[in-house]
């Protein structure tokens, strides 16, 4: 289906960071609402046009050709988990311009002109069909990234902000000599250029088993670090404590979201063979991941280092499931995108919210916010039980199908409910252990801040704008996202039946790539007639 | 827009036309949808600040409306039996919750659906669920009354709430929703043990409680993953089925496999976290930081016996495991469970911990009845339990509204004799009594003498020790009845003293200070103008009924032909314990006696087994009641006043001293420890608690050196090498061209020398 | 280098003057402007060698444009002479900003880059 709609998208997030460069002051939260609220009626008419029978197609097509002695092309397209991020995109933006109205008063044009640019960016990273596409927008999100913190975040902005940049962009560097590898290796094999995607996903296959697990790994370096999955996580807490509210919120809603997501769209498909043999040890590390950063959690004092790290163990539960390599787990892990987004964006709001009003986020200082902050009080507390797992919200749904698909993984000579993986029941039996550290420092967070007696820092005042509890408009942020929760919690067939198919697509790459002895010489036989077929096409 | 609507939600209609004329009465969905409509209701009085009792009518209406549709199922589905007066489980399903296609197979990947399974056992459970809810509802309209306008409608909200989340765990018709039942209960548990938030106690009571339960989740989500994975399916009618042919979804036999011990056994750890069992029992005595009646209807009555329920629903998984394995571990933990809160529940001074020591022995109870396989015997006890557990908690807390929060039993006496106190001090004896297994007045002595008797009757070879099991609860039902009786004796009879406490209800500072000024020297330790309120119309009327309620499941026992009305519920229900699975047994009951006279002798060896050589059904009659009467004896003795009220045993006239006080010293320390509840918190703190948060330390320091430092040390390598570079950099300007300089004459000698090679070669 | 001689001496004289004429000119102002920029600390005079030094250039230039018949060094020496025109007019005024700076053109007060 060829339409221009996914260029609108991208054009305008564009548009309005133009606008609001050549506005004045004044007018710059206007357009940013204007802007992201015109994306989110695009969304919308984006969702009403795909044709979710056909999910698994990339649709919205259309293709511009930048260079063509390269087979470089500025080509658009969406499947539907990549729809499913857009919206949640979409959907976050606004939320994050109105959300950051109090909370930004300097430099405020600045602010949402970079704020629409990142959105432009995160839309390109998911609609892109093209590899150079894709790598040009998702490293152009740092620059915003890097803009939005350094300039608005708190005392320690710069630190963050430059190891967020630099320890990122490192690991993109290794992974884009990766993915120039595969596209060399397609030039080699079939005499043309390309950075299509769906080309490089045929030939890419095709590699021996050692060079699929060196592009594996290259790829890795990159896309884990922006997961970020354990040990290559500590430039989060460090950015999201300094970042400001609304950075925080995009960085845990969408920026994490684009490492799993290339994870899905590139390695997964790129060297099925190497991930089948990498993938224990990959899920080996996810549970070290939430293990491990759930008990880090667990000590913070500052609180929003605490959901900072509890990113770290729920993106581990995410890549647990991704790497079960059957369609409950990798379904869970597209969920939990959506659902991590959500949850610990809306925590992130709450804690903004609480920090506008008290300007800390040491547990020491500020505590029992229940008497004094009711409203806030139970947006929190409806969030951290999203983010524990409580059954009929979101969290719960993503979080026991990436167990469930963990579980099954590999379990299929224990009974026809298992399927054939590289994973087994005690993957899960061990992450599942990370449900009850999950609780243990959520509650703790919440027992320190929003129950117990009131604690106020010395010397507190109230602010002079905003009223003790939230406003009108910190209400409505929280209840889209609070709406969003419970609407996934309790009906999550509505996206879970949505990706099914293109969940099939990919699993069937990876385990036709499992079901041979010797993955590099059945991919050879394979590899053939693709390549013929490829070349009768011209 | 509808357009857009409809590819969103593209099965939605679908699933429900397809299910929704299941074999039940879809209306039946209206009970858990009925509470969570008052919840949001509430919580919307709650943000519009309303100042009246309205969360509490609310709550109270649609609770009773609930209760009322319950009943009318039930008696509809009573109506329903086929023509061997057969009651099958009603299947109503609503719509498809997580679901996920199968690639290879076609089948399901993994489905839960939102719908319910009525039989026997949650009719059972749903009846007394919206019942008590609804009567404990009305008892703390007047209760909470010190917090209107303030914490009442958040009460409520969460009140109600957890009577939806009971229906889910309670109705639902697979293991996914009954999990979300399980959690969402523990969240109401987690709310109003924390609802005076403002006490830390009471916050790390609540965390407490929800880490725990927890823990026992763990073990329920990998049974759930384990049974999906054996039978491919979690729907209690399909599960069944393929239990019942003995046959796995993969076609191979599941008896003898280790899937068959080791599904039951993860359920079991979830029914030990839920009904608080021995290990995992320590969350229940600190959740009674929470307001009374949530302690009556969540920790004593309903919630906990969910762990209960989750056995008695499963029992043909249980029964499954030919060696009985996980049986025998229910067996013996609820034994020790029993045992072990008994002696605990002996040496507190707090009477509504020693009610929730005794909640806990008597889940042992339940626990030891379902592992000597008479689920009948459990439900039964459960069912009197919660009339009567209620009673007490309610009774207890009219004590501590009364007393302003004054719970310890040295400081009140002769409670009976005050003025407006007769009836919760009547409904208290009745509670007791029930509680003590009095014989033949009380529906507690039946319910009790069922599970007793039944570790007789089921041979050893069976369940391992499980006469033992029999022994040690017949021991610890005397302890029962003393230390229940304890309470009576010391509080409620005897020279009238009291002390009034210096708590005070609601969540508010303020409020304190109100009370302050109400009762000025309330807290000064003399109690001069501080007048004890006695409950009025809500709280007695309630506590009435229940008294009531709990004399009314006597007949019970009488009625049907399988051990009373609650037997034969669970006979049509999955809990049954077919006659197969008791060969030892001559099923008077049975529908087919005459078939299995003969097998009984066949199978030869596994004969019912005796107490003391008689009929354990009929000497236990007996044998109970003796038990019983000398732990009643005992405690008149040690703590009950001169005169009739003390049976003539005892010698207390103050008020804060009895015989016990007397004797304490001399039992040395073991008194000491069992007041200290055994040392197993001070345990679990030691051998979890601690080494973890120095792990997560560990971790933590690891993090920012050995991870981050790797880092920067990444980071500070370029840094190094500019550092050592810098030098050259002097800003003078002279410097740089005499560098240029020398670079043009290093270039042009590297010219010429290549020209006069090349010139030299050519 | 000695096929580079030997194309110098038969290239076509001009007016009794050879293309290695102009070329020993240019070389010898090129290297007395190095040489006057690395020995003076005026700024003033290192800006005037520095100008020597772009003459010396152009020069060469315009040779090698004669002697190849064409006219592309010619329109490099327009370009540079316009650039250096412009630069000329840049480098003095921050010359002359320094100077008020410091009071002093002497180069060596200057080293605020300096590593």
């Amino acid at each position: 289906m060829e339409s221009s709609l996914l260029i609108w998208l991208m054009a305008v997030p564009l548009a309005t960071t133009g606008a609001i460069v050549f506005a004045p002051e004044r007018m710059a939260k206007v357009l940013a609402t204007f802007g992201s609220m015109v994306g989110v009626l695009l969304g919308l008419i984006a969702a009403g046009r795909f044709d979710w029978a056909d999910g698994a197609a990339y649709q919205f097509t259309s293709s511009f050709p930048l260079i063509e002695s390269l087979g470089i092309n500025l080509s658009f397209g969406v499947d539907s988990i990549a729809l499913w991020l857009v919206l949640l995109t979409q959907l976050l933006q606004p939320l994050c311009v109105i959300g950051s109205f109090s909370a930004i008063t300097e430099r405020v044009r600045t602010y949402y002109a970079w704020l629409m640019a990142l959105q432009a960016a995160m839309i390109g990273v998911f609609v892109a069909r093209d590899l150079l596409f894709f790598y040009i927008s998702f490293e152009f999100t740092l620059v915003p990234m890097y803009v939005l913190i350094s300039l608005y975040g708190s005392t320690n902005r710069r630190k963050a902000a430059t190891k967020f940049f630099l320890y990122t962009f490192t690991g993109s560097m290794i992974a884009l000599a990766g993915l120039v590898y595969v596209v060399w290796f397609t030039a080699q094999t079939t005499g043309e250029w390309t950075f299509a995607i769906e080309t490089l996903e045929q030939q890419a296959r095709t590699m021996g088993r050692s060079q699929q697990a060196w592009v594996l790994l290259a790829m890795l370096a990159g896309f884990a670090v922006k997961v970020p999955i354990f040990p290559l996580h500590t430039w989060l807490p460090l950015a999201h404590t300094e970042a400001p509210t609304a950075g925080s919120v995009i960085l845990a809603g969408v920026l994490l979201k684009l490492g799993t997501y290339a994870i899905w769209r590139f390695v997964l498909p790129f060297v099925p063979a190497a991930v089948n043999e990498y993938a224990p040890i990959i899920a080996g590390v996810c549970i070290v991941g939430i293990l491990y950063g759930g008990l880090v959690c667990w000590v913070q004092r500052d609180v929003k280092k605490l959901v900072a790290y509890s990113s770290v163990a729920h993106l581990g539960f995410c890549m647990l499931g991704m790497f079960a390599l059957n369609n409950v787990g990798a379904a869970g892990s597209v969920l939990y995108m959506i659902n991590h987004g959500l949850s610990t964006g809306a925590l992130f709001f709450c804690i903004g919210f609480m920090y506008e009003r008290y300007h800390t986020r040491s547990l020491d200082e500020v505590g029992g916010l229940a008497s004094k902050m009711p409203v806030w009080s139970f947006f929190m507390g409806f969030f951290t039980m999203a983010s524990v797992g409580l059954p009929g919200l979101n969290g719960f749904v993503s979080e026991i199908m990436c167990l469930m698909g963990a579980f099954q993984s590999g379990a299929a000579d224990i009974g026809a409910g298992g399927t054939t993986g590289p994973l087994g029941p005690w993957y899960a039996a061990i992450a599942g252990t990370g449900m009850i550290v999950a609780a243990m420092y959520l509650l703790f967070m919440v027992g320190k801040i929003v129950f117990g007696p009131l604690r106020e820092p010395a010397g507190h005042h109230e602010h002079d704008v905003l009223p003790t509890d939230l406003n009108a408009r910190e209400i409505g942020v929280l209840s889209v996202l609070a709406a969003g929760c419970i609407v996934l919690g309790v009906y999550p067939r509505m996206v879970i039946h949505n990706i099914e198919a293109p969940i099939e697509q990919t699993l069937s790459v990876v385990s036709m790539a499992a079901s041979g002895d010797d993955p590099a010489s059945t991919l050879a036989t394979t590899g053939g007639p693709v390549l013929l077929a490829g070349r009768d096409a011209e | 827009m509808t357009e857009l609507l409809a590819n969103l939600v593209p099965v939605l209609a679908q699933e429900v036309s397809a299910h929704g004329d299941g074999g039940g009465p879809a209306w039946i969905a209206s009970v858990p949808l009925l509470a969570l409509f008052a919840s949001v209701l509430c919580l919307g009085a709650l943000f519009l600040g309303v100042k009246s009792k309205l969360p509490a009518w609310i709550v109270v209406v649609s609770l009773g409306i609930s209760f009322i549709v319950t009943l009318t199922g039930f008696l509809a589905w009573q109506g329903t039996a086929d023509d061997s007066g057969h009651l099958h489980a009603q299947l109503i399903q609503i719509y498809e919750w997580i679901g996920m296609a199968n690639a290879g197979s076609g089948g399901e990947a993994f489905s839960g659906f939102f719908g319910f399974y009525m039989d026997g056992l949650s009719w059972l459970w749903m009846l007394f669920v919206t019942g008590l809810a609804t009567l404990i509802a009305l008892y703390a309209s007047e209760y909470m009354e010190h917090d209107v306008g303030k914490g009442y409608a958040r009460f409520f909200a969460a009140f109600a709430l957890f009577v939806f989340s009971m229906a889910c765990l309670v109705m639902g018709d697979n293991l996914l929703l009954l999990y979300l039942g399980w959690e969402g209960v523990g969240l109401c548990s987690y709310l109003l043990i924390g609802y005076f938030y403002k006490k830390p106690s009471a916050v790390a009571a609540a965390k407490k409680a929800f880490i725990v339960n927890r823990i026992g989740d763990l073990g329920l989500a990998v049974g759930l993953f384990l049974t999906f994975v054996t039978f491919e399916t979690i729907q209690y009618d399909e599960l069944f089925a393929s239990v019942g042919s003995g046959v796995m979804a993969n076609g191979q036999a599941y008896s003898g496999t280790w899937q068959s011990w080791l599904i039951p056994i993860c359920l079991m750890i979830g029914a030990f976290g839920k009904s608080a069992q021995f290990p995992l029992y320590v969350w229940l005595p600190d959740a009674m930081e929470g307001p009374t009646p949530v302690s009556a209807l969540i920790h004593a009555a309903t919630m906990v016996t969910a762990g209960v329920y989750l056995i008695a629903r499963m029992m043909p998984l249980f029964l499954a495991d030919e060696t009985h394995l996980a049986l025998t571990i229910v067996a013996w933990t609820g034994a020790f469970t029993a045992l072990l809160a008994a002696t605990i529940g002996m040496a507190q001074f707090d009477i509504k911990r020693i009610m929730a020591y005794s909640t806990v022995s008597q889940l042992g109870y339940m626990f030891a009845g379902l592992g000597v396989l008479t689920s009948a015997g459990a439900a039964f006890h459960v069912f009197t339990h919660a009339f009567f557990k209620a009673l007490l908690f309610l009774a207890c807390g009219a004590v501590m509204h009364g007393f302003a929060g004054q719970l310890d039993l040295r400081k009140l006496s002769g409670l009976l004799s005050m003025k407006g106190w007769g009836i919760v001090s009547l409904t208290m004896l009745v509670g007791c009594l029930n509680l003590a297994g009095v014989p033949l007045i009380t529906s507690g002595y039946f319910s009790k003498d069922m599970i007793l008797a039944e570790a007789f009757v089921t041979p050893n070879e069976v369940i391992a020790g499980s006469s033992w099991i029999g022994w040690i609860l017949l021991f610890t039902a005397g302890l029962t009845a003393y230390y229940t009786f304890r309470v009576f004796f010391r509080v409620f009879v005897g020279p009238e003293h009291f002390e009034p406490g210096d708590d005070h209800h609601g969540d508010d500072d303020d409020h304190g200070h109100d009370h302050d000024d109400a009762h000025s020297n309330g807290h000064g330790g003399s109690h001069d103008g501080f007048h004890p309120h006695p409950p009025r119309m809500a709280i007695n009327g309630v506590l009435l009924i229940l008294a009531l309620c709990s004399f009314l499941a006597i007949p019970t026992y009488f009625v049907g032909k399988h051990h009373g009305w609650v037997g034969g519920l669970i006979h049509e229900s999955s809990a049954y314990v077919p006659s197969e699975a008791t060969p030892w047994l001559h099923h008077a009951d049975d529908d087919h006696t005459g078939d299995h006279a003969g097998d009984a002798h066949h199978e030869g060896d596994l004969v019912a087994g005796t107490i003391l050589g008689q009929d354990p059904h009929k000497a236990m009659y007996f044998i109970s009641a003796v038990v019983g009467l000398i732990g009643i004896l005992v405690a008149a003795r040690l703590h009950g006043p001169a005169g009739a009220w003390g049976l003539g045993l005892g010698s207390r006239t103050e008020a804060a001293t009895s015989r016990a006080d007397a004797l304490l010293p001399r039992m040395g320390p073991v008194a000491r420890w069992a007041q200290n509840k055994w040392y197993v918190d001070e345990f679990y703190n030691a051998l979890f608690v601690r080494p973890l948060y120095v792990l997560a330390n560990i971790f933590h320091a690891i993090d920012k050196l050995l991870v981050d430092g790797l880092v920067n040390l990444f980071g500070l390598l370029p840094r190094w090498l500019a550092q050592s570079l810098r030098p050259s950099q002097s800003g003078v300007l002279h410097g740089y061209a005499v560098g240029m300089a020398g670079g043009l004459v290093v270039v042009l000698v590297i010219v010429l020398v290549l020209l006069f090679m090349g010139g030299g070669g050519g | 280098m000695s096929l580079f001689l030997a194309q110098l001496s038969t290239a076509e004289p001009i007016g009794g003057l050879t293309l290695a004429h102009f070329l020993v000119v240019s070389a010898v102002m090129f290297t007395l402007g190095l040489v006057g920029f690395l020995s003076r600390r005026n700024l003033i005079i290192m800006f005037l060698c520095t100008e020597m030094m772009f003459q010396a250039a152009g020069l060469a230039l315009i040779a090698f444009g004669r002697f190849h018949m064409n006219h592309t060094g010619e329109v490099f020496v327009i370009f540079v002479l316009t650039i250096a025109a412009a630069e000329a007019a840049l480098a003095l005024a921050l010359v002359v900003l320094l100077y008020r700076r410091k009071q002093t053109l002497d180069a060596e007060a200057w080293a605020e880059l300096q590593g």
